[in-house]
């Protein structure tokens, strides 16, 4: 009967796609191997001309294109044509924005082609770690300079974004890079401007639990600069915690994360420990609003021995009564 | 049974189009369908095509060349379809289920049965005059009828959208049936959706379809809607029949005149896009745009990277 057509139609067993094998000649460049497999790309190590790592992304969503192993180009069954294109678009769109964008803490892209009936985005390949291998590196040893100085650099890079009203959507550690262990660099704008989400029930719209704010869930209508900065808050949480927060729809239905101003007491500065809270409010008008804000509040001169020393109770108070001045909508200044 | 049919779907300039339609005919009846799934809810065109789908399905199932209570026919098949709504919802653990309006209308022995739920609408139209039209279910028709408002007024009002009865949903539809109603030849029967009918006023939609060669009248019609539906137009959708029983104008539209007495029994001619497959129902991109785009993004890449 109807129903049951469509239903097997949208609920299509999704299949792994295989990757190009290593050595193959792709456009000028040669394929060294896979450097990740997601829903809708794959991304390889590949080399230029002149020897030079380069990093090219696949468009395929595994949902709508398949391919065999031993295959080079995908099938595409002809009814997914439509959405196949669609989706498409949406990797154009990826593509278009970081082109124009020229920022230390952004990866760049250098180049865009056709081939195999899909198209690829060859960007810079990064040496290094992502901030998620850092973390599980380095935990609980994470410094608060070291969450300073890579959250300030890397708000550098987001607010290059938000200019371009542009909106990163998928921020978490694994998607930010460390070039030279200092330098942050945002990767993987796969998700942003996620239009796909209403348009075409087979295209999910992409998000990471714990790292997501509550908006991706059910108030698409929401999303802002604000919901990066969840994002933002999550990571640095995760940077302390040594793994992501609890996700915001679990929150809102039973909010079990311990504020960060409770979980390090006295390990990092008040400060530091009361704008992830911030950042982390469920409700979005409660969070800075913008990169720039956060910003602000990170490069604030802050009097560490003085946060460090003092006592437990008042600084517990100090947060309770900031956290109501907030809620009032009046912050002081410290 | 001799007549006239066009059926056609735009998607205005919406990202998607929730709008589905279909007709199909036997040797003695025809079927035409309409529906318009509710933008509000999720999975609306969804509705609306298992709704469109149903229907038709029930349609070629119990037209044994002609269907036995057309409008018992009708209410049943829109329950069903409401339950398939329904079930949908349900399998997929939807928090809500997807909702759609809907017009049915069959014809056989020269009379016309229909039903409807919502704001999707069905007009008769004789000797350029609007005969009938179906009295949508929304909260505006109820003020008008209470002269709260005027027509005019209910076209910018701000809660011209909201429709109490409709397929899918906790409530039951409120399935309205219409009479039976005779047609004379040259009558011009449409089903179309809140889209178009909120372009025109009902004059002119009749003055517009009245013309004699419907292939042209309604083409130019979506042209005219198409042309004035504004920035933020809604996805508008038609299908008009010219009934020309014992009555044909060879010039005209002699050719896309449909003789089914010729028809084997027991066979049946449907269009029904299938779900996705229509282009216009998705913003598609041509091969020549991707070039453009690629051609584009390299540019780009070459100006900012200095």
């Amino acid at each position: 009967m109807a129903g049951v057509l469509i239903i097997a139609f949208i609920l299509m067993a999704q299949q792994a796609n295989h990757a190009l094998p290593p050595g193959f000649r792709l456009d000028e460049y040669r394929i060294e191997r896979q450097l990740s497999l997601g829903g809708f790309s794959i991304v390889y190590l590949a080399t230029d001309r002149s020897g030079q790592p380069v990093a090219i992304k696949e468009y395929l969503p595994n949902s709508l294109a398949l391919r065999a192993e031993g295959e080079i180009k995908p099938s595409i069954a002809k009814e997914h044509m439509p959405a196949f294109r669609y989706g498409m678009k949406c990797f154009f769109e990826e593509g278009r924005a970081l082109a124009r964008l020229s920022h230390p803490n952004v990866i760049r892209v250098l180049n865009f082609f056709r081939a195999n009936d899909t198209v690829y985005m060859v960007m810079e390949y990064e040496h290094g770690l992502t901030l998620q291998e850092v973390i599980k590196k380095n935990h609980p040893a994470i410094t608060e300079n070291f969450m300073r100085n890579v959250f300030t650099k890397l708000l550098n890079g987001l607010r290059e974004v938000h200019s371009r009203k542009l909106l990163h959507l998928d921020l978490k550690p694994s998607n930010i890079y460390m070039r030279n262990e200092y330098t942050p660099v945002l990767i993987d704008f796969g998700a942003a401007r996620q239009t796909l989400t209403s348009d075409s029930p087979i295209l999910k719209p992409m998000y990471t639990p714990g790292f997501a704010s509550p908006e991706h869930y059910h108030q698409r209508e929401l999303l802002g600069p604000w919901s990066d900065i969840y994002s933002v808050g999550a990571s640095m949480y995760a940077c302390l915690a040594g793994t992501g927060p609890q996700a915001a729809d679990s929150r809102q239905e039973n909010d079990r994360l311990v504020p960060a101003m409770v979980r390090w007491e006295r390990q990092y500065s008040d400060q530091l420990l009361e704008t992830i809270d911030w950042c982390l409010c469920l409700n979005y008008l409660y969070r800075p609003q913008s990169a720039f804000a956060l910003q602000k509040v990170l490069t604030e001169p802050v009097d560490r021995l003085k946060a460090e020393t003092v006592e437990a109770d008042t600084a517990r108070k100090s947060w309770l009564g900031r956290v109501l001045g907030k809620l009032k909508g009046k912050v002081e200044p410290k | 049974m001799k007549f006239t049919i066009y059926q056609e779907s735009r998607l205005g300039k919406r990202k998607n189009n929730e709008d589905r339609l279909a007709h199909c005919y036997s040797r003695d009846a025809l079927l035409l369908v309409i529906a318009d799934g509710m933008g509000g809810h999720y999975y609306g065109e969804i509705a609306a095509q298992i709704a469109v789908q149903c229907i038709t399905e029930s349609f070629q199932r119990e037209a044994n060349s002609k269907i036995s209570d057309p409008l018992s026919f009708i209410n049943r098949t829109m329950i069903n379809a409401h339950r398939a709504i329904f079930d949908f919802a349900s399998a997929h653990k939807l928090s809500d289920s997807p909702r759609t309006t809907c017009v049915a209308c069959v014809i056989q022995d020269n009379i016309a049965y229909w039903a409807h739920v919502g704001d999707s609408r069905l007009y008769i139209i004789r000797g350029g005059k609007v005969l009938a039209r179906t009295r949508d279910h929304s909260r505006v028709q109820l003020m008008i009828d209470h002269g709260m408002i005027t027509p005019a007024q209910a076209l910018s009002h701000p809660d011209r959208n909201k429709i109490y009865s409709c397929l899918g949903g906790l409530q039951d539809p409120k399935i309205e049936l219409s009479r039976k109603t005779p047609l004379e030849v040259g009558d011009v029967m449409a089903l179309c959706t809140d889209g178009l009918w909120g372009l025109f006023p009902d004059e002119m939609l009749a003055a517009a379809l009245v013309r004699d060669n419907l292939m042209k009248a309604v083409p130019d019609l979506m042209e005219k809607a198409e042309a004035s539906g504004g920035q933020n137009a809604d996805n508008f959708s038609v299908i008009a029949v010219r009934w020309e029983d014992n009555y044909i104008e060879p010039e005209s539209h002699g050719l896309s005149t449909i003789h089914t007495h010729t028809m084997p029994l027991g066979a049946f001619t449907t269009r029904l896009d299938q779900f996705g497959s229509n282009p216009k129902y998705k913003t598609e991109l041509t091969d020549e745009e991707i070039e453009r785009a690629i051609e584009e993004i390299r540019s780009a890449i070459q100006k900012y990277s200095k």
